[in-house]
């Protein structure tokens, strides 16, 4: 990454200033998110017994254990929720990418009238926040039955302006010529799309796979408009139940905490992986 | 927007039939999106502005009946409702500039030449890999009256203070905790609207002998208007619409301290069972936000025209 000095040259003790400012704001940034990730790893009574008066101990646990996840993930229904957490994100993923790929692609390639306007609608009304017509929308999902559904969970999720935006951008950079070199093979319009431009397309797929799968991990507001069947709960709003339940127990929502913050991270990783794999083999010739 | 792609021969080779054909194709692929859009924006956007017009009574026997803009006379008749809509404009007012004065501040401490500076970029950076549940659970701890917050104010030999549960502190709590959150996210934004201000700039702003205050209002702020702009309307839109460390945190209490519209609207239309009265709040609650962003786009422009 490239750094812009402002300004050009400073005095030795302009730079001691400024990296010590650095230091003490990014240390002030981080230590209540070291405080969860060392809370949820040490014994639950000791979050408690620790916090006051200021001493090491805050950071610095008698024992490692383990204690606060086997409870989390065994004895209370949170690991359910994280499956129906996967599932919601797997499936929003799956059909999200394929209409706003097939979105992208119409507003792309195909030249008709009000294309623009089409795709400026498109992208701005998704673009609208979401959560100032979740309440309107959940009401209406339940009066079409969609309350306590999985589908309910899942059907806001898969429209994303900035996926269908993102994904437009790069398949107008893709050559018309190779679109056309597939009809002349007798490709049809859906095969164009789904192996050639899908498969030329891998980190904007990756990054619209992203937004999709993040907006739906950390969806909290909708989830409980939506649900209110414990079984069918998502992670967010089941860890939030337990830290409104059993206020004490900061150890098992700290460990929450953690998992909720670690999936993503993972996530991004595996699926770069897989789709950078995809790309590699379209090299222009 | 963006324009056009199809060169000029290929377009003139295709054929009359063939144009017909991806229109067709045009229409088919768009239409899932179309679908969506209809039925997760259309659809409850009518639904609110047209429940708003309507009276329910609770159990939902007898039959909604039209009121007029009813719903809205006695929501403003409400001081209750008056003062959640002042509340959530100061709230506005405050955590907007000031979380973008600090991530401009931020974003122009991380770009300079000191050591590790990618380092202590990304703790500022990690608070938002935090889902925000977790963030509530973890500020609702640190800012316990009993917490390690109380615990540093009292080692350095101040006074215990109550945060969330004072009716005087608990916004602030909840600005410190979004903040928390959002400095890192919008400090990013800035960062790469920094490094793409050109270098010859400062240089000649170095052989103009501009002091670092002056470089930084003349060239550094101008040169950032556009990702400012974006990260000001963007920021303003996420908390007109902050709603969990509210419901999960204060309840809007105490004493409706840290009621903002967002959660009033969630709490009237399902704590009270008050669909249509609900409806209305997230109307007025769109129609505020609307004006708020425009209102931003229109100063930011005309400051640019004067240059």
């Amino acid at each position: 990454m490239t750094t812009t000095e402002l300004p050009r040259r400073r005095s030795r003790t302009g730079t001691i200033v400024l990296t010590a400012v650095a230091v003490v704001v990014g240390l002030a940034f981080v230590l209540p998110a070291v405080w969860i990730l060392i809370g949820s790893f040490r014994p639950n009574a000791e979050i408690l017994t620790t916090m006051s008066p200021l001493s090491w101990h805050l950071v610095i646990p008698s024992e490692v254990t383990f204690e606060n996840y086997v409870h989390l993930l065994v004895d209370s229904g949170f690991a359910r929720a994280l499956l129906n957490s996967f599932v919601v994100c797997i499936a929003s993923v799956g059909i999200g990418l394929a209409l706003s790929a097939m979105a992208a692609y119409a507003l792309a390639v195909y030249e008709f009238p009000g294309r623009n306007l089409i795709f400026a609608v498109i992208v701005i009304s998704f673009m609208v926040p979401f959560e100032a017509i979740a309440i309107p929308l959940a009401q209406q999902f339940t009066d079409w039955g969609l309350g306590n559904t999985m589908i309910g969970l899942i059907l806001p999720g898969i429209g994303n302006g900035l996926a269908i935006f993102n994904l437009r951008q790069y398949f107008m950079g893709i050559p018309q010529s190779y679109r056309e070199a597939a009809m002349l093979d007798g490709a049809s319009e859906p095969r164009i799309l789904f192996s050639l431009y899908a498969r030329l397309s891998g980190p904007a797929l990756t990054n619209s796979a992203l937004l999709i799968f993040l907006g739906q991990w950390t969806a909290f507001l909708w989830p409980l408009l939506i649900v209110s069947d414990n079984r069918l709960q998502l992670a967010p709003v089941a860890l939030a139940g337990t830290f409104g339940e059993h206020a004490a127990d900061y150890g098992q929502n700290f460990a929450g905490t953690i998992v909720l913050t670690l999936v993503p991270a993972i996530s991004m990783f595996v699926l770069q992986r897989f789709f950078g794999r995809l790309s590699i083999g379209s090299g222009e010739k | 927007m963006a324009s056009s792609t199809v060169s000029a021969p290929a377009a003139g080779k295709r054929r009359r039939a063939g144009r017909r054909q991806e229109l067709g194709w045009a229409a088919i692929f768009l239409s899932p999106a179309i679908a969506a859009l209809i039925v997760l924006r259309v659809v409850p956007t009518v639904g609110a502005l047209s429940q708003s017009l309507y009276k329910a009574f609770p159990g939902g026997i007898i039959p909604a009946t039209f009121h007029g803009l009813g719903n809205y006379e006695s929501l403003f008749a409400d001081p209750n409702f008056v003062g959640t809509i002042v509340r959530t404009l100061i709230f506005n007012v405050i955590i907007n500039p000031l979380q973008i004065t600090l991530a401009l501040l931020l974003a122009v401490l991380f770009v300079q030449k000191i050591p590790a500076v990618g380092v202590w970029r990304t703790l500022v950076f990690v608070p938002v890999t935090v889902p925000i549940v977790g963030s509530c659970i973890a500020w609702g701890a640190a800012l316990n009256p009993n917490g390690p917050i109380n615990a540093l104010i009292s080692a350095i030999g101040g006074n215990p203070q109550p945060f969330l549960t004072s009716p005087n502190q608990a916004l602030a709590g909840i600005i410190l905790l979004a903040s928390w959150i959002g400095i890192g996210y919008w400090m990013l934004f800035l960062i790469s609207g920094l490094q793409a201000i050109p270098e010859e700039l400062y240089d000649a702003a170095k052989i103009d002998r501009a002091g670092a205050i002056r470089t930084f209002f003349s060239i550094t702020v101008p040169m950032l208007k556009r990702p400012l702009l974006f990260v000001l309307v963007a920021d303003t839109v996420a908390n007109f619409v902050l709603f969990v460390p509210v419901q999960l945190l204060t309840q809007g209490g105490p004493q409706n301290s840290t009621t903002l519209l967002m959660f009033d609207a969630y709490r009237t239309t399902y704590g009270y069972g008050s669909r249509n009265l609900g409806a209305a709040e997230v109307v007025i609650l769109t129609v505020i936000m609307i004006f708020f962003v425009l209102l931003q786009f229109r100063l930011l422009r005309e400051e640019r025209t004067p240059r």
